[in-house]
């Protein structure tokens, strides 16, 4: 019996990209800066966003989505930031995905929101292939990580919009090569935006908050093309 | 008509526990974790169209797989078995087409291979090359099937 042969032609993960086009399009119609947050466990992802979210209530209403595979200790720490928190436990998955977003999303109105902030699962492999529908995407790795993280995780790496490099106060301690790291960071995804911070003295803080508070404002402006 | 793959119908963390012994010697958890997600995406694509078009059985799958795609080939090989159990696609083969890292670079406007690690910077010049041809590629390219027969 000769076999048939049936193009497809399509990206594996086509649900995925079908799914996340849709959330982009329901940012741009509510004017929701959306940011995904990808980083190995213990980087401090939780720490930043619990500082970040504080520091914007004031000017923006804020909203998170935190996805774990075990617990909702996350989503209480940053509820403790005052403002709207949701936990997607994604059980045996390593990372979130776009059907995960628009279900967790359910029952909230996303015009309600200038900012959603994802807290994807502490994994940089997984993360990396699934769009979120998000303006920006943000990878954090802290300076206890070591210098050639970025070459070990080039997708994570390629696919982000900006770098943190996250718990700079540490860095002496540890012997941190900063001009290796940046290095290692250019070779990977040339002449992308790196900002160093430190939640925890709030060193460079600002800077992070700037152009946060800049990319809402694009978007509440032109929702389309800021993302 | 073949029911929704195994993984799927056991669960997929009891899918996992009990295979992830066998692969913890090999590779992390993580990276066999992420092929299995990707064979399930596969399988369920594969059974839908397959549906539709009333396939008997699937023989080759087809996809291609770019350097930077963040896919194992080996992982995803040992997770195909796992995922197309009890499925239309069960025994088939996947076939991977591995692409190649292919930047081009500006300053000798010309396309350029990366080997080795996935550094975006061009062999020749050493100016670097963010701009990427191919290599991003996770890509169902096609599949070879047995039809059922027409029904009179």
């Amino acid at each position: 019996m000769p076999l048939r042969v049936i193009e497809l032609h399509q990206s594996i993960l086509k649900k995925n990209v079908t799914l996340a086009r849709e959330l982009r399009d329901r940012f741009s119609q509510s004017g929701t800066f959306a940011i995904n947050l990808l980083s190995s466990p213990g980087s401090g992802k939780t720490t930043l966003l619990e500082e970040t979210l504080r520091r914007l209530r004031a000017q923006f209403r804020v909203a998170a989505l935190v996805g774990d595979q075990a617990t909702d200790a996350d989503s209480v720490r940053l509820a403790h930031s005052g403002a709207p928190v949701r936990q997607i436990s994604t059980g045996a998955e390593c990372r979130l995905d776009a059907a995960m977003i628009g279900t967790a999303l359910t029952g909230w109105d996303l015009a309600d929101y200038d900012l959603l902030a994802i807290e994807n699962v502490g994994n940089l492999i997984c993360p990396a292939e699934y769009d979120l529908g998000e303006d920006l995407r943000v990878v954090l790795f802290s300076v206890t990580e070591g210098e050639d993280k970025p070459l070990k995780y080039p997708l994570a790496f390629n696919t982000a919009d900006l770098v943190l490099v996250t718990k700079i106060d540490l860095a002496a301690a540890v012997a941190f090569e900063r001009e290796a790291a940046l290095a290692n960071i250019a070779r990977v995804h040339p002449g992308i935006e790196v900002l160093e911070v430190s939640a925890r003295t709030g060193e460079g803080f600002d800077r992070w908050i700037t152009f946060l508070e800049r990319r809402v404002k694009e978007k509440q402006r032109s929702p389309v093309a800021a993302s | 008509m073949r029911g929704r793959p195994a993984c799927v119908a056991t669960g997929l963390s009891i899918c996992i526990r009990n295979h992830i012994l066998t692969l913890r010697r090999t590779q992390s958890n993580d990276t066999f974790v992420h092929e299995i997600s990707i064979a399930l995406n596969l399988v369920e694509a594969l059974t839908e169209r397959a549906e539709t078009e009333h396939v008997a059985k699937i023989e080759a799958v087809h996809i291609q797989l770019g350097k930077l795609s963040g896919v194992v080939e080996d992982a995803l090989q040992f997770a195909w078995e796992l995922a197309t159990k009890d499925t239309v696609a069960e025994g088939s083969t996947l076939v991977v087409e591995r692409v190649p890292l292919v930047v081009f670079c500006e300053r000798c406007e010309s396309e350029r291979t990366i080997r080795g690690d996935p550094i975006l910077v061009c062999p020749e010049c050493a100016t670097p090359a963010p701009a990427i041809v191919r290599g991003r590629e996770l890509q169902l390219v096609a599949m070879e099937v047995t039809d059922a027969p027409a029904s009179h």
